[in-house]
């Protein structure tokens, strides 16, 4: 999987190496600012009401 | 095969980064989010206050305006949980609000008025607002202030543990509070264990004093 996308990146080693790290920042942004937030309710340490709201 | 057994341990990994990142997300960033967002809604409900004239205010039969989901109402004080422990509470108790500050029960009482003032809060993550709950006792100080007035609550009862539908404890005059009869309460709850959801904790507390913010902070605040 990794390195299918590796060798699917362009350029040598340094450009590759430089595209991984933007990947990986963006999908941990995507994870924080999407994915987590709408994961955390499905979690049981946020139930602080005593009617289910 | 070579191919099958790499990609699943490439697939192992990337479930466990993900799981490291989610606690992370939990235990730092959403604890980081809370305190730019609750200090954002103390500064918005601080300018407001600063904009409104504090002169009109002790009128005794002030209409307080309407609370609006979503937006602050107030700013509470309990100075055993911490001297700089202070959280906006907003209206309503919906996911969103939560992760800004405290929430306030939308059907229950107003602040300072006749019946139950309720307020929820989480006790880990989104800032900890009520990590320390079990150390509230008998005859702690809840401090509000929503601009005009400081309110000053004690505690009577708790930390009370209950279960999650029990919501009889934010009644008007709650069952087992030991009130007994219609007065100016107030119910905080969060979840237990620290962790879990499995029950709730409960204090109740009844209104002491009241002072207008023009004679200074109360006393609660400073001993």
């Amino acid at each position: 999987m990794y390195g299918w996308i590796w060798r699917h990146l362009p350029g040598n080693a340094w450009v590759r190496a430089l595209l991984s790290i933007v990947l990986v920042l963006a999908v941990v942004y995507v994870l924080f600012q999407y994915v987590f937030p709408w994961a955390e309710p499905l979690l049981p340490f946020n139930d602080v009401t005593v009617d289910g709201q | 095969m070579r191919l099958l057994v790499r990609t699943f341990s490439e697939l192992c990994i990337t479930a466990g980064a993900l799981v490291v990142l989610f606690v992370a997300y939990l235990l730092y960033w959403t604890g980081v989010q809370a305190d730019s967002a609750s200090a954002a809604q103390i500064d918005t409900l601080q300018r407001a206050w600063t904009d409104t004239p504090v002169a009109a205010a002790p009128a005794p039969a002030r209409v307080r305006t309407p609370y609006v989901t979503g937006k602050g109402i107030a700013v509470m004080y309990v100075p055993r949980l911490g001297r700089d422990w202070k959280w906006p509470v907003l209206e309503g108790t919906g996911p969103d609000v939560l992760k800004q500050g405290l929430g306030h029960y939308t059907r229950t009482a107003g602040l300072g008025d006749t019946g139950n003032f309720a307020v929820a809060g989480h006790r880990r993550t989104h800032g900890d607002p009520f990590k320390d709950f079990p150390r509230l006792r008998r005859g702690d100080a809840i401090v509000l202030t929503d601009g005009t007035t400081w309110f000053t609550y004690r505690i009577d009862r708790g930390p009370y543990r209950t279960v999650p539908g029990d919501t009889a404890v934010v009644d008007p005059v709650p069952r087992k509070s030991g009130f007994d009869g219609p007065g100016r309460y107030l119910t905080l709850t969060t979840c237990d264990p620290e962790w879990g959801s499995s029950h709730r904790l409960i204090v109740w507390a009844h209104l002491d004093a009241t002072r207008p913010v023009t004679d200074g902070r109360p006393q609660a605040l400073d001993s």
